[in-house]
């Protein structure tokens, strides 16, 4: 069976699910039922163990989310009722699902498959810069991307204009800036002559109306290319995303279910995070219909998460779901520092290594915590992918990557807070040849020389 | 005694033992001013440790609704004039648009943690309804999230119709979110940039004391 599971019996409980008061949701039912399942699966974060081997706990934190997701449910925000499953319905949708898919058109068409902890297949590897970019720089971004030989699949930078106008989500900009997006995208992988590269897009539509504009297999969102739908943090939904469910369903692309739980907010801490990533895993499975979930968990005051606090939930979820699941999910490192800094390498390094040894697939990257505009490069992307290759083929232990990352954390783990926000695309990249500055080269390969002293063994 | 254990009660978001500590307290004669004032320093402590993340969002709206339940209980027995400990009125929103909310939840938590008044206009809300809704509020300042870079432009708007109502000098304008940066708040006109929600009680504290 292709997901969407069961699509009208799910979506018809946002009209006769249980109501709830949108106040009580988060502080009475999700936050204490999260701590009541932490506790009793006794699932305990150590710090001094970031890529832990517990299998018993990870099969715990499964056991965990299962509960979490069933008990708890999705709230949607704009029928005030919350949509559950039984636990056979979760049962049923996680046997019928696919483990693989084929994704992207022709000779560029890709094999995407559920990965094993350990597994010596390299990770199907997304690239994707995340953060918004200047409309004059955008199609120069799309080539630098698509340019790069380990790229499986590219979302390309969100526009902030489109024909010299501020995009405002909602408005006929949008759809404006999300047509030249496609458009820009398409072009660019015809380009450098990988016209069927399998692309989620357009990230420029924050509302359904922008995305729905450029479903068409001629010009625009391909069937063999895939959208990202978000989910309120946390557990919650809305008729405008629940929308895009619909349509992504009945035009027939794929679909990744967008999930952020926080560290510190109302997950609380690691245990809290890792649990709530399985719960996010299922909810788009058995309620978005997702072929994939695309988790970016981040830290409440740096959002990011290349520190061990959320290198832990990362590693200890991705176990869970591998050992427990056939599903595919992606693992979105989000670095502290930005473009051209070694430090932002050292994260890049250490969490594509984590994310590939414990069972994901890999997005990245997004650099100086997804927040500024241009800053953000695909050669932080190239050497996550690298990473992710290297650890694969060389069927690396997780307790042999715990000691790397351990290495590299005391490289950059006490600049958290002051990371440095490095440069934007232009100031390290050729915009015309879409190629990095030597300078960004070197940096680039110097600290990936250093990684390979530690033991990640690069074929090249 | 009782007053250090409410103090405790409180910080470790225990509502029940808070609600018969501050009777116990009141029934005894005990200063409803001053507990409150030692309450006060226990919120701003728990905001701290909030911020620093060595507690998590769940403990600190607990210690706020424990806070809540006691001032309930303070309130009637305050001197008539006494009960002015507002430190301000605040109009919270997500703008138009932007569905996003846990950073403006977070910030109305800790403001009303630290006795500001705060009214929340919720998520997607038009820039006129939050000019509106300050008015019928009296409201000291506006802060307006947003999550999303296709959003921002919603922040601008609201600055851009108080000046259009020539209504701009009547509010502190305050602007935060994940994408937006100080620059923006410059650029817009904005009186106040948050870039987190931790430190949101603080700084406008010091922009109210301007």
């Amino acid at each position: 069976m292709s997901n969407p599971y069961r699509l009208w019996e799910i979506q018809g409980r946002s009209n006769t699910g249980p109501f709830c008061d949108e106040n009580d949701f988060l502080p009475k039912v999700f936050a204490p039922k999260l701590q009541e399942i932490v506790k009793k699966h006794e699932i305990k974060y150590d710090p001094k163990t970031p890529v832990p081997s517990d299998e018993a706990m990870a099969d715990r934190i499964w056991q965990a989310g299962w509960e979490l997701f069933r008990e708890v449910g999705l709230y949607n925000t704009d029928t005030h009722r919350i949509i559950r499953l039984s636990d056979e319905e979760i049962r049923e949708a996680l046997y019928a699902t696919s483990d693989r898919y084929w994704v992207g058109a022709g000779k560029d068409a890709v094999l995407w498959k559920h990965r094993q902890v350990e597994d010596t297949e390299p990770p199907f590897c997304i690239y994707s810069p995340d953060c918004t970019c200047s409309e004059e720089l955008f199609y120069s971004y799309c080539l630098s991307f698509l340019k790069e030989p380990l790229l499986d699949g590219f979302c390309a930078p969100i526009l902030e204009d489109s024909m010299g106008q501020k995009i405002r989500s909602a408005s006929p900009f949008e759809i404006n800036g999300c047509t030249e997006h496609i458009y820009k995208m398409r072009l660019a992988a015809k380009q450098v002559g990988r016209p069927g590269t399998f692309f989620v897009a357009v990230g420029t539509a924050e509302h359904d109306t922008g995305q729905i504009a450029v479903s068409n297999n001629e010009w625009g969102v391909r069937t063999t290319d895939s959208r990202i739908i978000g989910t309120l943090t946390e557990f919650k939904t809305a008729d405008t995303l629940l929308n895009r469910v619909v349509h992504c369903a009945q035009y027939g692309c794929y679909t990744g279910n967008l999930t952020g739980p926080i560290y510190g907010g109302w997950c609380g801490g690691s245990e809290g995070v890792a649990v709530t990533l399985v719960a996010y895993s299922l909810n788009g499975l058995c309620i978005y219909g997702a072929h994939f979930n695309q988790h970016f968990p981040f830290h409440l005051n740096w959002g990011s998460n290349t520190t061990r606090e959320l290198l832990w939930p990362i590693s200890m979820a991705g176990q869970a779901m591998a050992r427990n699941s056939k599903l595919l999910y992606t693992s979105n490192g989000f670095a502290n520092a930005g473009p051209m800094t070694e430090m932002l390498f050292y994260e890049t390094a250490c969490h594509a290594m984590v994310s590939t040894v414990t069972g994901w697939h890999l997005w990245e990257m997004a650099s100086a915590r997804n927040k500024f505009r241009n800053r953000a490069t695909a050669m932080e992307a190239r050497l996550a992918a690298e990473v992710g290759h290297a650890v694969a083929r060389q069927g690396m232990k997780r307790e042999q990557a715990n000691e790397i990352a351990l290495k590299l954390l005391a490289k950059y783990e006490a600049q958290a807070g002051t990371a440095p926000k490095g440069v934007e695309y232009q100031e390290c990249y050729d915009v015309a040849t879409a190629l990095p500055t030597q300078e960004h080269y070197d940096m680039y390969r110097k600290v990936k020389d250093e990684v390979a002293a530690l033991g990640v063994e690069f074929p090249y | 005694m009782a007053f250090e254990e409410l103090c405790n009660a409180v910080e470790a978001g225990d509502r029940d033992k808070s609600k018969s500590l501050a009777q116990k307290l009141v029934e005894g004669g005990g200063d409803p001013l001053a507990i409150i004032e030692a309450l006060t320093g226990v919120m701003d402590r728990i905001g701290e440790r909030f911020a620093r993340l060595e507690i998590f969002l769940p403990e600190m709206m607990m210690a706020g609704e424990a806070m809540s339940v006691v001032v309930k209980i303070l309130t009637p027995h305050l001197k008539a004039g006494s009960t002015g400990q507002s430190r301000g009125k605040v109009l919270l929103g997500t703008v138009k648009g932007d569905l996003h909310e846990i950073g403006k939840n977070i910030v109305k938590l800790m403001l009303e943690a630290g006795f500001y008044e705060v009214k929340d206009l919720g998520v997607d809300a038009d820039p006129v309804n939050f000019i509106k809704e300050a008015e019928e509020f009296g409201a000291d300042v506006i802060g307006a999230s947003s999550l999303m870079t296709t959003t921002m432009p919603h922040q601008k708007e609201i600055i851009d119709i108080l000046k259009d109502q020539g209504k701009r000098d009547r509010y502190k304008i305050v602007i935060g979110g994940a994408p937006t940066t100080v620059e923006w708040a410059e650029e817009i006109g904005a009186d106040l940039y948050a870039p987190d929600a931790g430190s949101a009680p603080r700084l406008l504290g010091g922009l109210l004391k301007k």
